[in-house]
């Protein structure tokens, strides 16, 4: 890395380090609460889920809630900590890039040396680190949730399940800079990815449901993220979508390179 | 558009709002690419070199903001780090001068504290050539009087210095050439003695008796607006007086008031000469 982007990331990284702790807090004491009452509201759980529909299991990733795994993963894993990362995944792209265009940041840092590629490569490392940051506080406020209640929540699934939203929100950071290549204005940029964010969620729905629409669900990258508490992270899909997040971010610092910085 | 500026020189560019000064500078920094041609500046190309240009200069925005939470130490540090400047004792220096709080989040700094952090961080790291787009803009006259001095120092120590401004005063006290534009394109580039001896300048004379003078002056080369009452007649003039005080010297002038003419009369006159070479 050059000390150019470095010096990028780490500005980038102190100005966002109350996002961290914003995000983090409440997601981690959501996850730890959900966590610390299992034990208490088990049984009741278990005798609810015998009686859901298998399709509905299905399209929530629900075998069975016998443990608190599952349950994590059910009521956290599978819908809100994947869509909150994801959304703040492209809030964090676009402070970087089309917040600093709206607040004249980005002309001052133009004036000196360094490319808009870079600047990009920047804003994309740094929401990488912030994502993962957000992750570990969630992940420590679910350990200790589960410590404090006796939940006895295994620490390798667990850290596995936190692990694995990270690529798939990355991968909105990389659609953020894209749409930044069309668009300066923050709310457009994050407007934008975060209705796709919310369409591939619910194509991979849709696809689950309904064995005859699972065809759709190769579009959304929701489909690869699986079930890593119960199956552990799949090293293809992990990548593979880490993958993707990278090329999308290389595109979009493409075309941000090519377009005009209007006044 | 063809401008030279050379080390050691204070260039000023002038035009009125959307004549094309910002979108000119912008396409030197590469924040705007041209439709069609190129841009060059120290010879090399705006777009294919962009970053190598930009580690010569320093550029002063004309809406200088860096977003609400970073402070200008924090800024001027990221600026350094960019450009591979250890320490920031200049960056120092000239905040004491301009008394800029470099502590204080930039969100949190009046207009004109702000642009005082601005002028640091473009000069910070004496730059070959110094970009400024309306660079007073918020400050009150005594920070006014001393970015003065700091661009004659600038242009001491051999700096090129390409000023965008409104401000005829400050471009009058600063500059050595001018530039004059307007929609995209170059109308003039003149020695600032010369410019503002080609402005109209309005003229009002107060003799010691009647007498009827205006036929007299409406008759001279690049005299207008002949207006006479009484013992008082106001006259615009194009270029200098000479010829006006040559003609009143048969009479007994009481008193002479010349206006200093605004930036923009000095641009009218320019853009009628354009229009007549039409």
């Amino acid at each position: 890395m050059s000390a150019q982007v470095a010096a990028l990331v780490a500005t980038h990284l102190s100005d966002r380090r109350r996002s961290v702790l914003a995000w983090g807090l409440p997601l981690g004491l959501m996850s730890g609460f959900v966590v610390a009452i299992f034990p208490s509201v088990e049984d009741s759980i278990r005798k609810a889920v015998n009686g859901y529909p298998s399709g509905l299991k299905e399209a929530f990733g629900i075998s069975q809630l016998t443990n608190v795994e599952q349950y994590l993963q059910a009521e956290m894993l599978s819908l809100i900590v994947p869509l909150a990362l994801g959304y703040l995944a492209v809030r964090a792209v676009a402070s970087g890039l089309s917040g600093a265009a709206e607040s004249g940041r980005l002309d001052v840092l133009l004036s000196a040396p360094v490319s808009r590629r870079r600047l990009c490569a920047a804003g994309f490392l740094a929401t990488a680190i912030e994502l993962a940051a957000v992750l570990v506080v969630t992940g420590l406020l679910t350990a200790a949730g589960s410590v404090l209640s006796g939940a006895g929540l295994s620490a390798g699934p667990a850290a596995a399940g936190f692990a694995n939203v990270w690529p798939l929100a990355l991968l909105f950071a990389g659609l953020g800079i894209v749409v930044t290549g069309f668009s300066l204005r923050t709310t457009i940029v994050t407007g934008a990815v975060a209705g796709v964010l919310v369409a591939m969620y619910v194509i991979d729905l849709v696809g689950r449901l309904d064995a005859g629409l699972s065809g759709v669900r190769y579009v959304s990258v929701f489909k690869y993220y699986g079930n890593a508490i119960e199956n552990g992270i799949e090293p293809l899909a992990f990548c593979g979508v880490t993958a993707a997040a990278v090329l999308l971010a290389a595109l979009g610092a493409w075309l941000v390179d090519r377009r005009d910085l209007a006044a | 558009m063809t401008l030279s500026v050379v080390a050691g020189e204070v260039f000023g560019f002038l035009g009125p709002n959307g004549a094309g000064k910002t979108t000119t500078i912008r396409t030197l920094l590469d924040l705007l690419h041209p439709t069609s041609g190129s841009a060059r500046l120290f010879g090399l190309d705006s777009r294919r070199d962009s970053v190598a240009i930009r580690a010569r200069l320093g550029n002063l925005p004309g809406d200088f903001g860096n977003g609400p939470t970073a402070s200008g130490r924090e800024l001027i540090s990221l600026l350094a780090s960019l450009r591979g400047v250890a320490g920031l004792g200049r960056a120092e220096e000239l905040a004491e001068r301009f008394r800029a709080d470099l502590d204080r989040p930039l969100g949190q700094l009046s207009r004109g504290n702000r642009q005082k952090i601005g002028l640091i961080s473009a000069t910070f790291h004496e730059p070959e050539l110094l970009i400024l787009d309306e660079p007073t803009s918020g400050l009150d006259p005594l920070m006014q009087e001393e970015f003065l001095a700091l661009v004659a120092e600038e242009r001491e120590r051999g700096c090129a210095v390409f000023l965008s401004s409104h401000e005829l005063d400050e471009v009058e006290r600063v500059c050595d050439r001018v530039a004059i534009v307007r929609g995209g394109r170059l109308i003039a580039i003149e020695r600032i003695a010369d410019l503002l001896g080609k402005a109209r300048r309005k003229l009002t004379i107060e003799l010691a008796e009647e007498a009827d003078v205006a036929a007299e002056l409406r008759a001279l080369p690049g005299v207008s607006d002949v207006e006479s009452r009484g013992r008082r007649t106001t006259l615009t003039v194009a270029g200098d007086i000479d010829q006006v005080v040559k003609a009143l010297a048969a009479h007994h002038v009481t008193d002479l008031e010349a206006t200093h003419p605004s930036l923009e009369e000095v641009f009218l006159t320019y853009y009628r000469e354009g229009e007549e070479e039409r």
